[in-house]
């Protein structure tokens, strides 16, 4: 294995890590509100062609960024509207979300393929290099700075506060939380809008900082791997960061491979990460019981 | 300010449309021409440059009147589409992604009055025929604008799917790049999609680590590609608008596109004078389809003859698959004596000598 192809794949996999670790931390805080969305690629999409529409408006990448977050955080309320207020089937609502996602995507978007952004600009560390393998290596955009931050934050919120007791609690047993004076729908609302607006990063970095591109459907089925490491990371969001990188260096080896020549038939390099999930799945699987939310994909009727 | 003037545009185009609005009714355009892309027309890609063909078409011959339809779908949702506008009138079809051959004939066989063009199939009837570009010898222009640029001797090629013609284009940029640069190589990703738009960055980024200093791509839009070399300081070759050129002021080389404007004119005038003719038409550089980018600011003027020279040369009928061609295993593909072209394009399951990487 040669340098490049180390610091190369190292690099790509926190570069397109990043994205599914954002979506990914959104959809564990859902779920331990015991809310299941499968809305999540809808979501992304809805981010970064928001994201893509404010960068190219304003200029600014970082009012993409921040658009993106609002725009996912109000698609996700809509769904928390569905199932939260209204009781809808889980997964018919976040199927539905997708698909709503998409079009609306693909509207938002419309009037600005192939407009030129500012991407969201490199930051290199202090004392590195402008070029050559050093900067692929310790230069990135402030989205991946704050990632692991981001992680450590979720879980503190889960673990060490009590909103997260409340939402750990809403998540097992709605009708435990209520008897306890807590407001499972209210905590509900809450945690999912702070889902989208993870959600809506996720996506915006696809567009405004690793591609510089809006395209229809470009988050490729990512938000669905989102949902696949939630189960890997088994809610925890110190073990999204694993599951995100390891998702990302499984794609990130599999191009590189290719770059490097490796004598592997590209079709089953493409397959490579998807294998690579479900190999994960099913090894993480049998050996324990499960660690999700006990009440995740039920409705709090409530107590009216 | 934009936006006055925005505003402003739109006021005096409204007040066109009303003074013209009773002369327009009388005088019939002499053609109504419906357009369908699968993509947004402004991806600087292959969507733009059918569009910018049918903008030439329309700009050739006064009066003709165009409709068109974005994003439409390669499914039956493009059969609604079409018919819709042989209802408004539309006399002749372009329908210009692969996928919407079928509904496009289907139509064609239930309006033997209308006229459909379709881009890349196969599918002929009295008034359905079809056109490509003769992409594959187009390369080799490329390749050797690739093979003078790259100091690294490494060139980076991201590539969609990798069926025959994507192996025919990848092969004859190699072959340029080798003819005035025997050390040039070629690297290849396959992304598995046409449009996957993160993988595509990544890809391209996987190239530069592996070396390459000039990176091109065959997938729908150049756009994320390019985008990605011009950021990593990296030169870039575009394909499919010769209009990408926008996308990277720096690392702009050339880029290969397609100039459909002249065979759609020239349908449209047959349409027009009652005398269309079906065909399978693929043309490349010496007919006017193919048509080789402006080049970047970087490029000095000796690689810019060498690249028209290749051009001229490929327009004129040199063909880069005649034998012996030998594949990257040293395997002998096309003996001395033969020649590969037309049809056989669509063969390629090898790489030739010189490109890094598996085909299949």
């Amino acid at each position: 294995m040669n340098v490049g192809l180390l610091v190369g794949v190292i690099s790509s996999s926190i570069l397109s890590g990043t994205s599914l670790l954002y979506a990914t931390l959104g959809e564990v805080v859902g779920e331990r509100a015991g809310i299941v969305n499968l809305g999540l690629e809808g979501i992304m999409l809805i981010g970064a062609a928001s994201g893509f529409a404010a960068a190219a408006l304003t200029g600014s990448p970082y009012l993409g960024i921040a658009a993106a977050a609002l725009a996912g955080a109000a698609a996700n309320l809509i769904f928390a509207y569905v199932v939260v207020s209204r009781h809808a089937n889980q997964l018919a609502a976040g199927l539905s979300l997708m698909f709503f996602g998409i079009g609306m995507s693909a509207l938002i978007g419309r009037p600005f393929v192939g407009s030129l952004i500012t991407a969201l600009p490199q930051l290199p560390l202090p004392g590195v290099a402008e070029d050559g393998l050093g900067a692929r290596l310790l230069s990135y955009d402030v989205l991946v700075y704050l990632a692991l931050p981001a992680a450590i934050a979720t879980w503190w919120l889960i673990y060490r506060t009590r909103w997260g007791l409340g939402l750990r609690t809403v998540g097992e047993s709605p009708a435990a939380a209520y008897a306890a004076g807590l407001q499972p729908q209210r905590l509900q609302y809450q945690a999912l809008t702070f889902a989208g607006a993870l959600g809506g990063i996720a996506g915006a970095h696809l567009s405004v900082a690793l591609t510089h591109t809006w395209a229809e459907g470009m988050t490729a089925g990512r938000g669905f791997i989102a949902i696949a490491l939630v189960i890997f990371a088994k809610w925890d969001p110190l073990w999204a960061v694993v599951g995100a990188l390891l998702f990302g260096a499984a794609e990130g080896l599999q191009l590189q491979l290719q770059a490097a020549g490796a004598d592997v038939s590209p079709f089953v390099m493409n397959m490579t990460p998807y294998l690579l999930t479900l190999a994960v799945l099913v090894l993480w699987g049998w050996s324990r019981q499960s660690a999700a939310p006990a009440a995740l994909g039920r409705n709090f009727v409530g107590v009216e | 300010m934009t936006r006055m003037r925005i505003v402003a545009a739109a006021c005096w185009a409204l007040l066109a449309l009303i003074a013209a609005g009773p002369a327009a009714a009388q005088d019939k355009p002499p053609l109504i021409v419906g357009a369908i892309y699968v993509g947004s027309v402004n991806d600087y890609g292959y969507n733009r440059s059918m569009k910018d063909g049918l903008e030439e078409m329309k700009k050739n011959i006064p009066g003709l009147k165009l409709i068109e339809a974005e994003n439409v779908p390669e499914t039956a949702e493009s059969e609604r589409v079409m018919e819709g506008m042989i209802q408004q009138g539309a006399k002749l079809i372009f329908a210009t992604s692969f996928g919407h051959q079928q509904f496009a004939f289907n139509l064609a066989k239930a309006h033997p009055d209308v006229y459909f063009e379709h881009a890349g199939g196969w599918m002929q009837a009295p008034n359905f025929g079809n056109f490509f570009g003769a992409t594959q010898a187009a390369w080799y222009p490329m390749g050797v604008a690739a093979g003078k640029m790259t100091k690294t001797n490494t060139l980076g090629f991201v590539a969609g799917v990798p069926i025959g013609y994507v192996i025919g284009n990848i092969n004859a940029f190699e072959m340029g790049a080798r003819s005035v640069n025997p050390k040039a190589e070629t690297r290849v990703v396959v992304t598995g999609g046409w449009s996957d738009k993160a993988k595509e960055a990544t890809a391209a980024g996987a190239l530069i680590d592996q070396g390459a200093d000039v990176v091109t791509m065959h997938v729908d839009s150049p756009a994320t590609v390019i985008q990605t070399a011009e950021s990593r300081g990296k030169y870039s070759i575009g394909f499919q608008s010769v209009a990408a050129q926008a996308l990277a002021p720096k690392y702009w080389i050339t880029g290969l596109g397609f100039t459909w404007g002249p065979f759609m004119t020239e349908t449209a005038k047959s349409v027009i004078a009652g005398t269309f003719k079906p065909a399978m038409v693929r043309e490349g550089l010496g007919q006017g389809m193919m048509a080789v980018a402006p080049f970047g600011s970087e490029v000095p003027a000796d690689v810019k003859s060498l690249v028209l020279a290749a051009a001229d040369k490929v327009g004129k009928g040199f063909n880069p698959f005649t034998g012996p061609v030998t594949d990257n295993t040293g395997a002998v593909k096309i003996p001395a004596g033969e020649s590969w072209g037309g049809d056989k394009m669509g063969n390629f399951d090898w790489y030739v000598e010189g490109v890094i990487g598996k085909a299949k």
